[in-house]
C-alpha cells in the first residue's frame, strides 16, 4: 500500500472518534432496541418462571446453553489468536490484533450471562461464588459448572488486561488531540504515558508475559466448557475427545467471527488501506486449517461411536445422522466444511468476499454444532420410555434473548470503535515506519524495540 | 455400620397397576401440572412404571418396570451439582435439598435414568385440594429440581419412633408409600447392610439385576427379573 | 366474626348435618363428630371404606389437623379441623389386606374437589343450563317434602335412580320407596353391569353373586377377557392373590393364560395370550372342555349341575372341536389342545370370565360355558378355584330387565325422581335416548356431589357428604371367602354445607310420618348401621367381640368392621332351575363388510367406568399401557394402521350405525388387527373443570343390543374408521419398545 505519513495514519484511524454520522446513530438505536427487547423477555421469564422457555424433560438444556458454548467459543478469536500471532511475531497481525481482542472481551461477557439466564432461580446465581456465607457451605468444586465460573472469569480478566495494555500509547495519542472533558478522560486512561524508553520497555515486557500467560487460559476455558458435557454419562457426551474438539471448534468459529468483524470495520470505517486483502487471505488460510481440523474431530468422534456400536450412543448418533435432526446435521457439515473448504482452498476464491462468505457459513455451522451436541443426546438418553415425548422447540423468549445477544455484540462493537481506535495506531506506525523516531508526541519508539526489529 | 436403605422390585409380581405411582403422588405433594404442561413433557412422576411391548398381537409380550430414583451409590447427579443440593447421605440415599437448588438442571442431564423432575413454574392447588398436602413433605417452588426421596420423611419418622421406644428398627418397619400400596407386594424396602433383612435376602436372588448397570451408577434398587412358567426353579 | 365463634361452629359442624332431623343434640355431638382433639403435626389413622368401585376395600385414613377455609352459616372463615391426608389399605381387612389400587389412592380428591357442590341448590333457569341458586337446607327439604307429599297422595309417581347401593343404604332406600308403594322402581345403575355373570352363577351354582377366585393357590388360570388385575370384580384382592400365585410359593409359579382381542392390564401380564374374538369366549372354553373330555383327562361325570345347562355336553361337545373353534377364531388348534392338557394336568386350575365376554349378545352363554369348564376342572368350591362367600344374593332384585327399559319405564308414570350419583346420560348409548326420557320427568331431586350429564337435569340439588365425611358400611360379596361387614364412622367433619343422603331420607321419613316413618325406625343412619351389625355380635370366632351391643359397636368402629374368623365358603348347589343357554353365536350391530372393526370399549385403569374422570390425579396418571394423560385414544394394530395410512396421533373418525366420534390414534401392538379399542372415561360434556369437554365417549356410539338377560351388550358394536386430520395425544412414555433403540420410536 502507499506509504502513509504518521499524520495521515492518525487522521485515518482517529476519524471515527471525532465525527458521528446520523446513520451510525440510527443503526446503534436499532440494535439497542433489540437488546432492550431481550431484557424484557428475561424479566418475563423471571416473573413467570423458566417454564416460558421451551425446555422440558428430559431436554433440560436448549438454546441458552447452546448460546453459552457458542459465544465462549467465539471469544477464542481474539486474545488467543493475537497472542499467538504476537509471539510468533507475524507482522501482518498489526492491524488485526485489537479488533480481535475486542471480540474476545465482548463475546466472553455475553457468553457468561447465559449460565445465569438459564437458571431456574437466577437470583441465586451468586451461590456459585465461594464466599463465607451463613449457609456454611462452599460451592461444590467437583462440579464442572464451578470450573466454568473460575475459568471464564480468569480468561475475561486476562483478556481485558491484554486488550488495555497496548491501548495506553493510543490513549495518550487521543489525549494529545482531544479538548476539554474528553482530554481529562483520556489523560486518566493513558496513565501518564509519555513514551519514554523505560515505559516502552515495560509495555513490551508486560505484553510478552500476558501473551504467554493467556494462551493456556484460553485453552483451558473451552476444555472446561466441553467438560460440562463430557463429565456426564450421557450418550455422545461422555467422550475423551471433547476437550480438544471444543477448543478447535472455538478457534474455528473465532477466526470466522474475526474475519466478518474486520470486513465490516473495513467497510464502515473506511479502513481499506489498513485492513488489506493479505490480512484476509492469511486469516482465510488459518480458517481453512481449522475447517479441516474440525472435520477430523467430528469424523473421529462419530467413527468411534459408530464402530463401538454401543446401543445408547448409536441411538443418538443415528438420530442426528439420519433421524429427525439430520437436516440440521447436514446443514452443519455443509456450513462448516463443504462451503469453507473449496472457497479457502482455491487461491483465487480466497478474496475478502470469499473469506466473508466462508466465515458466515462457519459461524452458522458452529452454532448448529453446539445445538446438535446438546439437544439430541438429551432427547434420547438410555431408557426408551424416558425419551422425550414432545420434541424440544424454542419459545419466543429464547429466540428474543438469543437475538438480543447478537445485537449486543454489534452494539458494543460499534460503541467501542467510537471511543477507541479499533486499530492499534502505534503498532501500525511501528510496523510502517521503522525509522519513525519520535514521529508523534508520545510515540518515541525505543531503539531496538520489537517495532524496530522488523 | 450405617444403614444402607435399598429396595427390591420383583418384576414377576408387578402387574403395572400404578397404585404405587398414585401413592407416591399422594404422599409427596407432587404437583399436578395440567394437560397443557403435560403435553410439553413437564408432568412430574417421581415413580413411573415403564412399559415395553415385544412383538405384535397376538404374539405380543408386555414388560412393566416401576422406576424411581435408584439412589445410586455412585450417583452421577451428585458431583455435577454446584451447590451440593444433590448430595449423598450416610444411609445411602441421594438427598435433594430444595432450598439449595438454583436450577441448573445439570443433575437431571447427568442422571442416566431421567428420574429428576423440574419445577418449571410455581405449583398451585385449586382450593380446597391443598387440604390434602402432607405437612411432612415440603412443597417445591419454581426453578427447583425434585425426585424420589425413598420417602425419607417416613424413614425419619420410624427412626424417631424406634428411638423413642428405645428399640432397634424392625425389618420392614419403614415402608415408603409405593411399597405400602403395592397390591402384589412386588416392592420390598429395607436395610441392605443387614444381611438378615428381607431386602438383602432378595437382593441376593439369582434373578437379581440392576438397571443400566453398565453405566456404573451402583443403584440401591434391585430388580428381580420375570420368570417363565416353567422357570419355577428361579425363586 | 370472632375466631372464638368459629371454634364453636367447628364443634357443631358435625352436628349441623342432622340437628334438624333428630332430637338431643348433645347425644348427636358425641356420635357425629369425629374425634377432633388432634395434636398439630401428629397423625391419627381412622378406618374407612373405599367407595370408588364396588369391591369395598377397607382403608385407613391419615387424619391431621389442618386449617380449612370453610363457609359456616354463610360466613367464610378459617377453622382448625381434622383433614384427611392420605388413604391406605387397612392391613386387617380380609378383602384388600392393606393394599389399594390407584383409584382408591385418589379418593381424597373426591372430598377436596374444588367443583364439589357445596350446598343445596334450586334450578334457576332452563333444565340443563346448570344455572342454580343456592338455598337453605330448610328450604330444600321443604321443596322435597312438597313433591313427595304430592306423589304420596296419588300413590304413585316416585322413582329412584341410583348408583349400586351398599350396606344399610340399600335397606334405607328400599324401605323408603316401598312405603310409597310396592311398585316404586329403584334403578341401580352402573355401566359395568355384571348381572349376566351373576345370573349365570345363579343358573350354574345357585348364587346370584360374583365369584371369589383363589389365585393364591392356583397353578393355572384361564382368564376369558377378565381384567382381574385392573378393573374386574375385586382387583386389589385379586392382585394380592396374583402376587402369591407368582412368587408366594417357593418353587411353585402359577401360569396365566389370557383369552382376549385387546391386551388388557391383565393380558399384559399373561404368560400366554390367545387371540379370542369378542363373543367367542364361551366357545373357546367349551373347546378346552371338549379336548379334556375327548382325551379323557377328566371324567365326564366331573361336570355337575353347571354342565347340565350346556347343550351337547353329554355328547362330548363335538361342535366345539379344536379345528372348528380354531377356524372360527383364527387361532392355532394345536395351541388350544396344548392349553387344555396343561390346565387339566396342572391343577388347581381355574377359569374366569370378564366384562367384555359377558357384555355380548351371548354373554350369558359365555359365562355358563366358563362355569361348566370350571366344574370340569374341579375348581368349584376348592382352594385355588372359585368360591362364593356371600350368603346374600346380590342384585337379583334388579330382575333381568334391561336397565335401558327400566329407565324408559320411568318417564311414563314418574312424577318425582330421586337421583343418587348415577350418570346414565353419560353411560348409556345415545341411541337409548335416556336424556330425553329423564327430561320428561316433571321433578328431579339429586343427591350427587357433582354436576354431571345426568344431575344437571335436576330441579333440586341436596348434596350428599363425601364418603370420608359419611357413615359407611358394606358387605363385600367378593374378594374374600370370609364373611365381612365393613363399618366406618366419618373420618372428618363436613367441609361444606352438605348432608348425608340416608340421613336426609330418614329425617324426611320422620316428617312425612305414617307408614313411611314406620318403615324406617332409625333416627339416624348410624343407628341403622348399628342395628345391622347386631347379628354378628353373637357369632363366635369373629374378628371383634364385645361384652354388650354398645361395646361391640365401639370396637367394630375402631376395627373398621367385623369379619368371620375362618373362611365362609358357601356350599355349591345346583339351582335346579338351570335352563339351557341359548345364543351360542354372538350377534353384532353393523355388517362386517361395511363396519369392518369390532369396537371394544374397556374400563380404564384410572377412570374405571368414567365416573373418576373428574379427579386430576387420575387425569394426570399415565395409563399403564398407552402412557396417555389427560386425553383419550383409539388403539389400532400397527399393520391395520399401515394399511389405512394412519400414523400415531392422527385424528380418527369412528362411526357405528348409531353415531360417530373423533379421537387420536394410538398405534398399539396389543390389539387384534380386526378390532379397535377405546378407554371409558373421557368425553364428558359436563363433569367438573378437569373432565368437561375432554376427548370422546365411546359409550355414545354403542348399539343398544343386550345380553340374553337384558344387560347392555356393550361389546357387540362394529365400526368403521377414517382419518380426519391430526389429533393430539398427550403421552408420558417416550417409546413403546426397547427395540426402538437405534430407530425412530414407533
Ligand atoms: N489399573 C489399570 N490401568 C490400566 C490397565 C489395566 O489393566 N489396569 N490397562 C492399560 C491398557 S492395556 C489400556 S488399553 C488403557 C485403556 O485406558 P483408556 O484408554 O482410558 O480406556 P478406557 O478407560 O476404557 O476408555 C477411555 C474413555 O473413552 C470413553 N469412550 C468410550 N467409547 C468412546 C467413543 O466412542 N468415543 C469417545 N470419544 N470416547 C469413548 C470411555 O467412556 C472412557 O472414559 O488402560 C491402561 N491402564
Ligand atoms: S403397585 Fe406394585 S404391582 Fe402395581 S405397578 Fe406398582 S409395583 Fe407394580
Ligand atoms: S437415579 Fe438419577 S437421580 Fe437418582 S441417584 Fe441415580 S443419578 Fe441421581
Ligand atoms: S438443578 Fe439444582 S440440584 Fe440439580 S445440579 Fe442444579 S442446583 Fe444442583
Ligand atoms: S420411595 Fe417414596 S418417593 Fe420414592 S417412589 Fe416410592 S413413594 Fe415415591
Ligand atoms: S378396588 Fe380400588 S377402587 Fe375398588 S374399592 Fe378397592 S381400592 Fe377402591
Amino acid at each position: 500500500m502507499a506509504q502513509k505519513t504518521p499524520e495521515q495514519i492518525n487522521d485515518d484511524l482517529l476519524r471515527p472518534l471525532q465525527a458521528t454520522s446520523l446513520k451510525y446513530k440510527l443503526i446503534l438505536a436499532f440494535f439497542f432496541a433489540i437488546v432492550v427487547a431481550a431484557g424484557l423477555a428475561f424479566a418475563h421469564q423471571i416473573d413467570y418462571g423458566i417454564g416460558v422457555a421451551g425446555i422440558r424433560r428430559p431436554v433440560f438444556w436448549g438454546f441458552y446453553i447452546t448460546n453459552f458454548v457458542f459465544w465462549i467459543g467465539l471469544s477464542h478469536a481474539g486474545t488467543l489468536i493475537s497472542a499467538i500471532l504476537r509471539l510468533c511475531n507475524a507482522t501482518w497481525r498489526r492491524p488485526v490484533t485489537r479488533c480481535a481482542e475486542v471480540i474476545t472481551v465482548f463475546a466472553l461477557s455475553i457468553g457468561a450471562t447465559f449460565p445465569v439466564i438459564h437458571l431456574g432461580r437466577p437470583w441465586l446465581a451468586f451461590w456459585l461464588f465461594p464466599y463465607p456465607s451463613e449457609r456454611g457451605i462452599w460451592p461444590n468444586v467437583r462440579s464442572p459448572l464451578l470450573w466454568d465460573f473460575f475459568a471464564i472469569n480468569t480468561y475475561l480478566l486476562g483478556s481485558v488486561t491484554f486488550l488495555l495494555l497496548p491501548m495506553i500509547p493510543d490513549f495518550a495519542l487521543v489525549r494529545d488531540r482531544a479538548m476539554g472533558f474528553r482530554k481529562k478522560i483520556y489523560s486518566a486512561l493513558s496513565l501518564g504515558w509519555t513514551g519514554t524508553p523505560k515505559q516502552w520497555h515495560r509495555l513490551e515486557t508486560a505484553m510478552h508475559i500476558m501473551a504467554i500467560a493467556v494462551i493456556p487460559v484460553a485453552v483451558s476455558v473451552h476444555s472446561i466448557v466441553s467438560w460440562d458435557f463430557a463429565m456426564a454419562p450421557v450418550p455422545m457426551w461422555h467422550s475423551t475427545i471433547f476437550a480438544p474438539y471444543f477448543v478447535a471448534g472455538a478457534i474455528f468459529s473465532g477466526i470466522a467471527a474475526l474475519i466478518i468483524a474486520m470486513a465490516l470495520l473495513r467497510k464502515f470505517l473506511h479502513l481499506e488501506e489498513y485492513l488489506l486483502p493479505i490480512h484476509f487471505e492469511n486469516l482465510g488460510k488459518l480458517l481453512l486449517v481449522m475447517s479441516l481440523l474440525w472435520f477430523y474431530f467430528v469424523a473421529s468422534e462419530r467413527l468411534t461411536a459408530w464402530y463401538g456400536n454401543e446401543p445408547s450412543e448409536m441411538t443418538v448418533l443415528l438420530l442426528t445422522q439420519r433421524g429427525s435432526f439430520s437436516p440440521l446435521f447436514w446443514t452443519m457439515v455443509f456450513c462448516n466444511f463443504l462451503i469453507p473448504f473449496p472457497i479457502l482452498a482455491i487461491k483465487k476464491f480466497r478474496t475478502i468476499t470469499g473469506c466473508v462468505i466462508a466465515s458466515i457459513g462457519v459461524v452458522i455451522g458452529m452454532w448448529l454444532e453446539r445445538f446438535l451436541i446438546i439437544v439430541p443426546s438429551l432427547s434420547r438418553k438410555y431408557l426408551p420410555y424416558a425419551w422425550v415425548t414432545a420434541p424440544y422447540r424454542p419459545t419466543w423468549v429464547e429466540l428474543t434473548i438469543t437475538a438480543g445477544t447478537f445485537a449486543a455484540m454489534v452494539m458494543l462493537y460499534m460503541l467501542f470503535s467510537k471511543f477507541i481506535p479499533i486499530i492499534s495506531v502505534w503498532e501500525l506506525k511501528a510496523g510502517q515506519h521503522p525509522e519513525a523516531e519520535g514521529a508523534v508526541t508520545g510515540h518515541k519508539l525505543p531503539a531496538g524495540s520489537e517495532a524496530g526489529a522488523d | 455400620m450405617a444403614r444402607q436403605w435399598g429396595m427390591v422390585i420383583d418384576l414377576d409380581r408387578c402387574t403395572g397397576c400404578e397404585a404405587c405411582v398414585v401413592a407416591c403422588r399422594a404422599e409427596n405433594n407432587i404437583a399436578t401440572v395440567g394437560d397443557d404442561q403435560a403435553a410439553r413433557g413437564r408432568a412430574i412422576h417421581w415413580l413411573r412404571v415403564e412399559r415395553y411391548y415385544e412383538g405384535d398381537f397376538p404374539d405380543v409380550k408386555v414388560k412393566f418396570m416401576p422406576v424411581m430414583c435408584q439412589q445410586c451409590g455412585a450417583a452421577p447427579c451428585e458431583p455435577v451439582c454446584p451447590t451440593f443440593a444433590s448430595y449423598h447421605t450416610e444411609e445411602g440415599l441421594n438427598g435433594q435439598i430444595y432450598n439449595r437448588c438454583i436450577g441448573t438442571r445439570y443433575c437431571s442431564n447427568a442422571c442416566p435414568y431421567n428420574l429428576r423432575f423440574f419445577n418449571f413454574y410455581n405449583a398451585s392447588w385449586d382450593k380446597p385440594l391443598d387440604l390434602q398436602l402432607n405437612p411432612d413433605v415440603s412443597v417445591r417452588g419454581v426453578g427447583v429440581m425434585e425426585k424420589c426421596t425413598f420417602c425419607v420423611q417416613r424413614i425419619k419418622a420410624s427412626e424417631i419412633q424406634a428411638e423413642a421406644e428405645k428399640r432397634p428398627l424392625k425389618d420392614g418397619e419403614v415402608r415408603p408409600a409405593c411399597v405400602q400400596s403395592c397390591p402384589t407386594r412386588a416392592m420390598v424396602f429395607g436395610d441392605l447392610n443387614d444381611p438378615t433383612s428381607e431386602v438383602a435376602r432378595l437382593a441376593r436372588s439369582n434373578r437379581a439385576t440392576k438397571l443400566l448397570e453398565e453405566v456404573g451408577t451402583l443403584p440401591q434398587v434391585t430388580y428381580l427379573k420375570r420368570d417363565s412358567w416353567n422357570g419355577a426353579e428361579n425363586s | 366474626m370472632q375466631r372464638r365463634d368459629f371454634f364453636k361452629i367447628t364443634a357443631a359442624t358435625g352436628a349441623l348435618t342432622v340437628l334438624e332431623s333428630c332430637g338431643n343434640p348433645d347425644h348427636q355431638l358425641i356420635r357425629f363428630i369425629p374425634d377432633e382433639d388432634l395434636t398439630p403435626g401428629e397423625a391419627t389413622w381412622k378406618p374407612s371404606i373405599c367407595t370408588m368401585c364396588g369391591a369395598g376395600c377397607g382403608t385407613l385414613v391419615r387424619v391431621m389437623q389442618a386449617e380449612a377455609e370453610v363457609v359456616r352459616n354463610g360466613l367464610l372463615g378459617t377453622i382448625k379441623m381434622g383433614a384427611a391426608k392420605k388413604i391406605e389399605g387397612n392391613p386387617a381387612h380380609p378383602v384388600n389386606k392393606g393394599r389399594l389400587c390407584p383409584r382408591g389412592q385418589a379418593a381424597l380428591q373426591v372430598t377436596y374437589h374444588p367443583d364439589r357442590i357445596k350446598g343445596p341448590m334450586a334450578l334457576n333457569g332452563a333444565r340443563g343450563s346448570g344455572l342454580y341458586q343456592s338455598i337453605s337446607w330448610d328450604e330444600a327439604l321443604k321443596r322435597l317434602m312438597a313433591q313427595l307429599n304430592a306423589v304420596r297422595e296419588n300413590k304413585s309417581g316416585l322413582a329412584v335412580l341410583t348408583v349400586p347401593l351398599h350396606g344399610q343404604r340399600r335397606e334405607v332406600v328400599y324401605r323408603f320407596t316401598k312405603a310409597f308403594g310396592q311398585d316404586v322402581p329403584v334403578v341401580e345403575f352402573e355401566f359395568l353391569d355384571r348381572r349376566s355373570a351373576y345370573y349365570a352363577n345363579m343358573q350354574s351354582f345357585g348364587y346370584h353373586s360374583p365369584v371369589v377366585v383363589d389365585f393364591s393357590q392356583s397353578n393355572y388360570v384361564l382368564s376369558f377377557g377378565a381384567d382381574f388385575l385392573g378393573t374386574w370384580n375385586s382387583p386389589v384382592a385379586q392382585s394380592v392373590g396374583y402376587g402369591e400365585m407368582r412368587k408366594g410359593r417357593p418353587g411353585q409359579r402359577g401360569k396365566l393364560v389370557q383369552f382376549e382381542a385387546r391386551v388388557s392390564q391383565t393380558g399384559a401380564n399373561a404368560d400366554e395370550l390367545v387371540a379370542c374374538p369378542p363373543g367367542m369366549e364361551g366357545a373357546m372354553a367349551l373347546c378346552l372342555a371338549h379336548v379334556i373330555l375327548r382325551d379323557k383327562l377328566r371324567p365326564m361325570s366331573a361336570g355337575g349341575a353347571a354342565t347340565s345347562s350346556i347343550p351337547g355336553w353329554t355328547t362330548g361337545l363335538t361342535d366345539f372341536a379344536p379345528e372348528k373353534t380354531a377356524a372360527l377364531a383364527h387361532v392355532d388348534a394345536a395351541k388350544l389342545v396344548r392349553i387344555a392338557h396343561e390346565a387339566a394336568a396342572s391343577g388347581p386350575a381355574v377359569a374366569i370370565i370378564g366384562d367384555i365376554a359377558t357384555a355380548q349378545t351371548n354373554g350369558l352363554f359365555n359365562a355358563m360355558a366358563v362355569n361348566a369348564l370350571n366344574e370340569l376342572l374341579g375348581s368349584v368350591g376348592k382352594p385355588g378355584g372359585i368360591q362364593f362367600s356371600a350368603p346374600f344374593a346380590v342384585g337379583d332384585h334388579l330382575g333381568s330387565l334391561s336397565i335401558a327399559s327400566q329407565i324408559a319405564s320411568l318417564d311414563r308414570s314418574t312424577k318425582v325422581l330421586l337421583l343418587n350419583g348415577a350418570n346414565p346420560v353419560f353411560a348409556t348409548p345415545t341411541a337409548q335416548g335416556v336424556r330425553e326420557t329423564l327430561e320428561k320427568i316433571p321433578f328431579i331431586a339429586s343427591f350427587g356431589s357433582f354436576l354431571d350429564e345426568t344431575s344437571i337435569l335436576a330441579d333440586l340439588v341436596l348434596p350428599d357428604n363425601s364418603p370420608l365425611e359419611s357413615w359407611l358400611d358394606d358387605t363385600p360379596e367378593s374378594g374374600t371367602t370370609h364373611l365381612v361387614a365393613s363399618v366406618a364412622a366419618p373420618v372428618m367433619s363436613t367441609l361444606h354445607n352438605t348432608k348425608p343422603m340416608p340421613d336426609v331420607l330418614l329425617s324426611v321419613a320422620q316428617q312425612l310420618g305414617g307408614d313411611v316413618a314406620k318403615a324406617l325406625p332409625w333416627k339416624t343412619y348410624d343407628e341403622a348401621v348399628k342395628a345391622s351389625l347386631a347379628q354378628y355380635q353373637k357369632q363366635t370366632g369373629g374378628s371383634v367381640t364385645g361384652k354388650d351391643a354398645d361395646d361391640f359397636w365401639t370396637k367394630v368402629q375402631a376395627a373398621g368392621g367385623w369379619w368371620s374368623g375362618e373362611s365362609a365358603g358357601m356350599p355349591i348347589h345346583a339351582s335346579g332351575k338351570a335352563n339351557p343357554a341359548k345364543n351360542v353365536a354372538p350377534q353384532f350391530d353393523g355388517d362386517a363388510s361395511q363396519y369392518p372393526f369390532y369396537f371394544l370399549p374397556f374400563a380404564s385403569q384410572m377412570f374405571y367406568d368414567g365416573s373418576l374422570a373428574h379427579l386430576p390425579w387420575m387425569q394426570e396418571a399415565p395409563d399403564p399401557l398407552s402412557s396417555a394423560m389427560w386425553s383419550t385414544w383409539v388403539e389400532i394394530h400397527p399393520q391395520t394402521a399401515q394399511k389405512l395410512g394412519i400414523a400415531q396421533a392422527d385424528l380418527l373418525e369412528v362411526t357405528s350405525q348409531h353415531g360417530t366420534l373423533q379421537a387420536p390414534a394410538m398405534i398399539s401392538p396389543g390389539i387384534a388387527p380386526d378390532a379397535i379399542a377405546m378407554p371409558l372415561g373421557q368425553g364428558h360434556e359436563q363433569y367438573t373443570r378437569y373432565a368437561s369437554g375432554r376427548g370422546a365417549n365411546p359409550i355414545s356410539i354403542l348399539a343398544p343390543l343386550t345380553t340374553e338377560n337384558g344387560a347392555l351388550a356393550w361389546g357387540a358394536t362394529r365400526v368403521k374408521i377414517s382419518k380426519a386430520g391430526k389429533g393430539k395425544l398427550i403421552l408420558f412414555g417416550g417409546s413403546l419398545r426397547e427395540a426402538d433403540i437405534q430407530n425412530e420410536p414407533r
